[in-house]
Parts: structure tokens; C-alpha cells; sequence
């Protein structure tokens, strides 16, 4: 059934392209695009094949394609990142009339967001989540409604955060009652921060720390990705997301397309086909961020972690999406981390 | 570049150079050339900025109490695993230079070098495994002791020491077997004859003759180690923050290369000077 | 003496068992069934299983392998050179020539690996297998004239004048008297080129072309998202074959110096 439909909506994708090309994709390891069944299924469909490469964090991505010309064709760029990646000229409009899932985005993605620039759309809303916390269930009776659990002495030297500054000041807003992107009183964030500092068992960095020290019971709650938390609950940790009343940080991933691209057309087809419902279904089944395809959300089981949690009203209430955050600032919360850090 | 006493004798040396550093200046002090020049930039040539030459850089570093900091408890852990490698290397080097004899020390040698043929960063988690809380190293001594161990050494800088001593190690234990081995028998049987007793033929034979093998080992312990970021954040927790880390920074969390290459210039000056000022004994063993 | 003897054996021992604890431990974790590293152990061949399946950490591995024997023989043979000629010359700038040894290895890869990738975009080299080897060589090229000065030190210079007194040619003083001493030296500055290179994320990561990545990238991209032991199963793989390797080797040849 469900490769009857894969086969029937990339055979629509297929029509109207004739020679077969490579086309190149920049992306996170492992992040949707280059699951092996998506990549031969997009193959099967148009003749062309896809080839990867990762980066490790966005200013590595944003020097990879300064650098290399030419050499992609689809790059994944966060949307606090894509006005500035539009600005220097390293991404292009995307002609969105010949895809067939477009039109399925909800509203407040098309129309409302970074991604969407001058009335041109220079990434295309592909997958949303939450930076927010997770608990091991093993430490807690009931899951705590609010962010001051970390600093709760009950958990000291059990609680662990990324080791990013923005997160880690963004973090310290919400905790301090502060809009996310604008945070006026760094003050009071810098003090917050430091207050939790002992409370910290150790920093993580990927997603493959935090599940090695969830696995080995160094942690009784860690800031976490929605995604993530999905996945990890999958693979059987004894994870719980958590929304807590403060609120969270909302993130949306786009697809773009390099100004540089010289395979335009194949480069939208291939994004077509990550935000058909078809893709999304099969891929939230092995632990998915939330798709900005309403079509695709919707298709969803009712039991699944990204309509029961990330669908729920209450929860789409509380959280702030994240704006672009320009130079001068990141300098300003990487200073401020660096020194709480450096104290230790 | 080499220019020679003996015109000939500089026309070999030159041969013999050539290709070494001809191949260093084209893969590494070109572009190191380039990130210098960068670090006098107000901001890196690929960005929207124009840059201008600017020394903003390198007074960010004098204004900024955290990098001091950080640099000062980076050469203070260089400093320390570096005493730990030569205080665990030399004795383990002698042994094998002058104990053990046959096959059995050619098949020593290649294995004090073998588990460096493995990946940094599996070995650096494997040595999470071992120390962590109720880890391997905790299991082992629970079994072998009568009471209960909670030694709670992961996320600690006693971990991240623990981690780089074993990954320098065998820069000391080969260096200084290759300076000892080379040491005549007959010195010692000259020695002996006269007299000199075993601590003696240590202080004033063993020690000054393998001296070259034994630094050359120090400083490639060093050098590295002042500037490591990866060890210290996987296994020293929130104590896991050092100048490597905020060089790192500049590169991965926002786009200020001018600022990241000054900090590296900065920490490469710093340990050259270090390395400078530990002379006499350190020019020995390098001239 | 006996008593000392005992005393510097064990100590050997210790330190081997220190170097070998986490390789056991990581061989130990490719038979266990947790992909989260979990104790206690549970034994399971799945990750074998997996690894002969994926080609792609095959494929990684290979090329590591590869690059790093090519590494490993352009870094010897001309770090050998070099370190002949700093120790048998005496010449103007010998002494700066020595200091920048020093900053391969003293900057973080992470800056010189970005310094290379733009340098060899300037110059028009781009990416691919030739950039990779011409990275690995020169960050190991430091190493091999350190470790191979290290043991030209304990040379004694008067053994190649005498040769050449008895009419020997430069090149057969070099390589019937000279390379034969230093033969431990050489070995050693091998070893730890391929080490050097064996484990290089950084550079490989800028200048290998997409789809051509080694282990270390594999590895170091994959963290994000969780490494499965697999990881160490192809680790393991690799060091019980080394190991293999060289005592096979250690058996016929002997390098490690006579008396």
C-alpha cells in the first residue's frame, strides 16, 4: 500500500524531467534526506541519483557553501540562518509552481516566516521542533511543569544542558520570564546561568552524548530536541519531553537551493518529494521532527510523539519561534558563556 | 634558504630538505600565512563585511579576563600531563631499552604504539565507559575490594588528565627508547668497572645521554596538549572548558575567524615562548 | 638486582595494561547488545552483523587504510631526509627551520584544516583525494622529524667520516651505515605518521569530496545523530589485524636496534 502510493506521487514528481542528474544535498548526517529508502525511492522515480554531504554545525555549513561554488544543490538551512545566507548571495529564490506539496504548508510557514523573504521563497518549510527538556521517568513521580526543576537542589549534579550559548541564553530567558529574542535583561540571565552551574553534571553536544548518558543514569533532566526525545523514547531510554509552562524555543528547518545550483530543476523535485505526506509518514515512523506540511502532519497516527505532543494547542501556545540572531549578539552570548564557563 | 660553510655540503643539505619543507610550505605554512594575515582583519574576506586591518584582535585577548584564564589553566594542564607522561614513560622506556631483549622487544615496541591506530574519539568514549559512575573501572574495583568503591572520577578534570596522558604516552615511551637503546653497553660496563653505583650511572649517564630522546618526547607531549579541546569536553563535564575550546568557538558557534586565528597565534606564541624559556636544557636537546 | 628487575617488568605491565584499557574496552562494546554503550554486558554479534551489511563504514575504512599507508611512506622518506640533513648540516637558519616544526602541531587541526581548505581553493587544487594526502603528509611530517632527530641524537657522526674514509660514497654511508642505526627511529616516525593520519577528522572532512569520506568522518559526522557500535566493531577489526600485522613482522625483521 504504502509503496503504491511512494510510487504513484513519484511518478507525478518524475514528469517533466528528461536527462538524469547528480545532484548533491547538504545536510546534517542522518537528518531525513539521506535515508536510504527516500534517496532510491527519489532515484527510482527520476533517473536521478543523490549524493551527501554533512556538516557539523551551521557556520560550517554557511563557509562550505562560500567556498565551494557550485557544488550543491539542496542545502538544509535553519531559518534563523537563511536571511543571511540570502543577503551574501548564497541561496536563490525557489520557483515553488511545479511542486505538487506546496500549496499543503501551513499558512503560518509560507507566509509568516524567515523562509519566505520579499515575497519570494528562499527555503522551503520542511520540518519544525522544540528545544525544550526531557526527563529520565526513572527520577520523577509526575513530570515537573516548569523549567526551575534545574535548579531544584533535589536534582543537583543530575541535570546537564547543551553547550551552546544561544541555547544556553535563550534557556536562561525563558527561566527568567524574558522573550526569547529579545532578551533585555542579560543581567539577570547571566545570574540565572550561574545559579544553575552547580547544579550541572556535564554539558552535551549531540544527540549521541545525551543518549550514552541517559543510558549509563547520569541524568535526571537535560534540555532536549522534541525530535530527539522521539527518537530516544523509540530506542527504549526512559525519556519523557516535557513543555513546561515558562514556554519553549521553536525552531523551523527549510530546504533551499544554492544560487549556484546548476541543477535547479532536480534540486526542486527532490524537496517536493521531502515534504510529500508519503515521505513524512515513513520517516516519522523511525523518529522525525515535526513536518511543516499540514498534509503531512495530518497523515500522521493519532498515537504518534509529533501529533500527540507537538499538535496539541496548548503546547503551540506556549512556545516562541526563534528569530535570526545577527553577529554582534551571538558575540555577546558566546562571551557571556565562555566566562561562566571558564569559572568552573 | 640553507646557506652552507662548505659550498657543496650545503648543495646535499638543501637536497635533502627540500622536499620536507617545500611540501610543509605549500600544505600548511601558506595557509597558516593566510590565517595570520586574517587576524589582523575586523572580519573574515567571505562574509558581507569589508574586512579592514585592524589589531582589535589581538587586544580582545588583553581585554577579555576569560581567555587569560583559560590559557593559564591550558599550559597548567599541558604542564601536568606532560610531568605525568615523562614521570609513567621514562622508567617504561628504560625497562625496554635495557631489560628486555630478542623478539620480545621489537614485538613491545609495536605495541605500545598500536592502540593509537584507533580513533581518538572511540577511545576518548571508551574511556567514559571505564570511568564513568558504576562503570567499568567502579564494577572492577567493587569486585576486587571488600567494601564499596564510588571513586566518581568521570566529569572531572582528574579524567580529562587521565584521557590525554593516555593518549601522549607513547610519544614519551618511544622517544626516550630511542635515545636509550642507542646507548653503548661498553659506557656502562666503563662505568661500572670504575665504580658508579646505580643511582650515579641513572643521574649522571642514563639521564644526560637520553636527555635529547626524553624532551623531544615532552614537547610533542606539550605542544598538542595546550591547545586540545575534544578530551577535556567529553570527559571533564562542566570543568571540561579550556583555551581550545574558545578557539573552537570562534570557527563552530559564530563566524569570527580573525578572532579565532589571533587566539591560535597567541597560544602558539605562548608555547613557543615556554619552550624558549625552558632552554638551556631544552637547546641541548634540540641543536 | 633481581628485585629491581621484577619491579621494572611490572611497571611495563602496568603501563601496557593502562594503554590497552580502553581498546579492550571498545572491542569488549562491539560484542555488547546495547547501542548505548549500557552495562552490564550482554553479548551479541549484531554489530558484526550490521558492519557486513553497511558499506559504507567499509568502504570509509579502506580508504582510511589506504590514505594512511600512502601517508605513511611520503612522510618517512621525506621526513628521514630532513631530519638527516638538520642533523648532519651545520647551516644559517637551522634553528628556524627546527621552530616551524612546531606550528602543525601546536595550532588546533581545526584552524589549519580551514586555512588548508580556502589555500587550496585559491590556488585552484579543490578538493579530493589528492588535497586529502597532501594534508595527512605534511601534518605527519613533523612527527617523523622529530621522532627520527630523537634518535639521530644518539648517532655518533664520526661512524659516517669513517666510512667515508674507507671510500664509501654518500649514498652508501647513508644507507649501509647511517639508516641501519637509525633503523628504530624511522620505524617509530612510521608508526606515528600512519597514527597521524589514521585518525585525521579534520582535514579529510574539508578537502575529501562528498561520498568519498574515511573513518574518522564517518565517525565524527555520525556523532550527531548516535554512532552505533559498529564503530567499534570495524576498530576492532582493525587493531587485532594490525596486531596480526606486526607481530608477524616483529617475528622476521628486527628493527627495534641491536648491541
Amino acid at each position: 500500500m504504502t509503496r503504491h502510493l511512494l510510487l504513484t506521487s513519484l511518478l507525478a514528481l518524475a514528469a517533466g524531467s528528461a536527462t538524469a542528474d547528480e545532484i548533491r544535498v547538504l545536510n546534517w548526517q542522518g537528518y531525513g534526506t539521506d535515508l536510504d529508502w527516500a534517496v532510491e525511492a527519489y532515484a527510482a522515480a527520476t533517473g536521478n541519483t543523490v549524493l551527501h554531504e554533512y556538516f557539523t554545525s551551521e557556520q560550517e555549513m554557511l563557509t562550505k557553501l562560500r567556498t565551494n561554488p557550485g557544488a550543491y544543490d539542496v542545502v538544509l538551512i535553519n531559518a534563523a540562518f537563511t536571511r543571511q545566507a540570502k543577503d551574501e548571495g548564497l541561496i536563490g529564490p525557489i520557483d515553488t509552481t511545479s511542486m505538487t506539496n506546496f500549496e499543503n504548508i501551513s499558512n503560518g510557514f509560507t507566509t509568516d516566516s524567515e523562509l519566505v523573504i520579499e515575497d519570494a521563497v528562499y527555503g522551503v518549510p520542511w520540518t519544525w521542533g522544540l528545544t525544550s527538556f526531557a526527563i529520565n521517568t526513572n527520577a520523577f513521580e509526575t513530570a515537573p511543569d516548569t523549567i526551575q526543576v534545574f535548579w531544584d537542589p533535589a536534582h543537583k549534579g543530575r541535570v546537564s544542558i547543551r553547550d551552546d550559548a544561544l541555547e544556553a541564553v535563550q534557556f536562561g530567558a525563558l527561566a527568567t520570564g524574558q522573550n526569547i529574542n529579545d532578551v533585555k535583561d542579560l543581567d539577570s540571565v547571566e545570574k540565572k546561568l550561574n545559579e544553575l552551574m552547580p547544579q550541572i553534571r556535564t554539558f552535551w553536544s549531540s544527540e549521541n552524548d545525551w543518549n550514552q548518558y541517559m543510558a549509563a543514569d547520569e541524568l535526571d533532566l537535560a534540555t532536549y530536541w522534541s525530535g530527539s526525545a522521539a527518537r530516544s523514547a523509540d530506542m527504549g531510554l526512559p525519556v519523557a519531553f516535557v513543555v513546561p509552562k515558562e514556554g519553549a524555543v521553536a525552531w523551523l528547518d527549510g530546504l533551499s537551493i544554492p544560487a549556484s545550483s546548476t541543477h535547479k530543476d532536480a534540486a526542486t523535485q527532490f524537496i517536493d518529494w521531502m515534504i510529500d505526506p508519503d515521505f513524512y509518514t515513513r520517516w516519522d515512523a523511525e523518529g522525525a521532527p515535526a513536518s511543516a506540511n499540514a498534509a503531512a502532519a495530518e497523515a500522521l497516527a493519532d498515537t504518534s510523539f509529533n501529533k500527540r505532543v507537538l499538535g496539541d494547542p496548548d503546547v503551540v501556545a506556549r512556545v516562541q519561534f526563534q528569530k535570526p540572531v545577527d553577529d554582534a549578539t551571538r558575540e555577546t552570548y558566546l562571551e557571556l558563556w565562555q566566562g561562566l564557563k571558564a569559572r568552573q | 634558504m640553507a646557506q652552507a660553510p662548505i659550498p657543496g655540503d650545503g648543495r646535499r643539505a638543501a637536497g635533502l630538505l627540500a622536499p620536507a619543507y617545500l611540501w610543509l610550505t605549500l600544505a600548511v605554512f601558506l595557509p597558516l600565512s593566510a590565517m595570520l594575515f586574517f587576524s589582523f582583519l575586523t572580519a573574515a574576506p567571505f562574509g558581507t563585511e569589508s574586512p579592514r586591518a585592524t589589531l582589535e584582535n589581538y587586544r580582545d585577548f588583553f581585554e577579555t579576563p576569560t581567555y587569560a584564564l583559560l590559557l593559564w589553566k591550558s599550559i597548567r594542564l599541558g604542564l601536568w600531563v606532560t610531568l605525568l607522561c615523562v614521570l609513567i614513560g621514562f622508567p617504561c622506556a628504560l625497562v625496554l631499552a635495557r631489560q628486555i631483549r630478542g623478539r620480545a622487544r621489537e614485538a613491545l615496541f609495536l605495541l605500545v604504539i598500536l592502540p593509537f591506530w584507533s580513533n581518538s574519539l572511540v577511545r576518548v568514549f571508551s574511556w567514559a565507559i571505564v570511568l564513568r559512575g558504576n562503570g567499568v573501572l567502579d564494577r572492577t574495583l567493587d569486585a576486587l575490594l571488600p567494601f564499596d568503591v564510588r571513586l566518581g572520577l568521570m566529569f572531572t578534570p582528574a579524567a580529562v588528565v587521565i584521557g590525554l596522558v593516555h593518549s601522549y604516552l607513547p610519544y614519551v615511551i618511544l622517544t626516550s627508547y630511542l635515545a636509550l637503546q642507542a646507548i653503548e653497553d661498553d659506557i656502562f660496563d666503563a662505568a661500572r668497572a670504575l665504580g658508579a653505583g646505580r643511582i650515579t650511572i641513572l643521574r649522571r649517564l642514563i639521564l644526560p645521554l637520553s636527555l635529547p630522546g626524553l624532551i623531544a618526547g615532552a614537547v610533542l607531549v606539550f605542544v598538542p596538549v595546550v591547545g586540545s579541546f575534544m578530551e577535556p569536553r567529553i570527559l571533564g563535564g562542566r570543568f571540561g572548558t579550556y583555551f581550545g575550546t574558545v578557539i573552537e568557538d570562534q570557527f563552530v558557534a559564530v563566524f569570527n575567524w580573525p578572532l579565532g586565528a589571533a587566539l591560535s597565534f597567541i597560544l602558539l606564541a605562548v608555547v613557543l615562548a615556554i619552550l624558549g624559556l625552558s632552554s638551556p636544557v631544552l637547546r641541548r636537546g634540540l641543536t | 638486582m633481581t628485585g629491581l628487575r621484577l619491579a621494572g617488568l611490572m611497571w611495563l605491565g602496568l603501563v601496557l595494561i593502562f594503554l590497552y584499557a580502553p581498546i579492550l574496552v571498545m572491542a569488549a562494546m562491539s560484542f555488547n547488545a546495547s547501542p548505548f554503550y549500557q552495562l552490564p554486558f550482554e553479548f551479541s554479534a549484531r554489530w558484526y552483523h550490521d558492519l557486513a551489511e553497511n558499506a559504507a563504514i567499509r568502504n570509509a575504512a579502506t580508504r582510511s587504510v589506504l590514505i594512511a599507508v600512502a601517508t605513511t611512506i611520503i612522510a618517512t622518506s621525506l621526513g628521514t631526509a630532513a631530519a638527516l640533513a638538520l642533523f648532519r648540516h651545520d647551516f644559517r637558519g637551522k634553528r628556524l627551520l627546527k621552530l616551524l616544526l612546531f606550528p602543525p602541531i601546536a595550532i588546533p587541526w581545526l584552524i589549519t584544516g580551514t586555512a588548508m581548505l580556502i589555500f587550496f581553493f585559491a590556488i585552484g587544487l579543490g578538493r579530493g583525494t589528492p588535497a586529502v594526502l597532501i594534508g595527512h603528509v605534511a601534518l605527519a611530517l613533523p612527527y617523523v622529524i622529530v621522532v627520527v632527530n630523537a634518535r639521530l641524537a644518539g648517532f655518533d657522526i664520526t661512524l659516517e667520516e669513517a666510512a667515508r674514509a674507507l671510500g664509501a660514497g654518500p649514498w652508501t654511508v647513508t644507507r649501509r651505515v647511517t639508516l641501519p642505526a637509525i633503523a628504530p627511529g624511522i620505524v617509530a616516525g612510521a608508526l606515528f605518521a600512519f597514527a597521524v593520519s589514521f585518525d585525521q577528522f579534520v582535514v579529510s572532512y574539508f578537502l575529501s569530496k562528498p561520498g568519498d569520506s574515511t573513518l574518522p568522518v564517518l565517525i565524527y559526522t555520525a556523532i550527531r545523530k548516535g554512532f552505533t557500535p559498529e564503530i567499534n566493531a570495524v576498530s576492532t577489526l582493525i587493531i587485532v589485524t594490525s596486531m596480526a600485522l606486526m607481530l608477524v613482522v616483529a617475528r622476521f625483521f628486527s628493527f627495534g636496534g641491536h648491541r
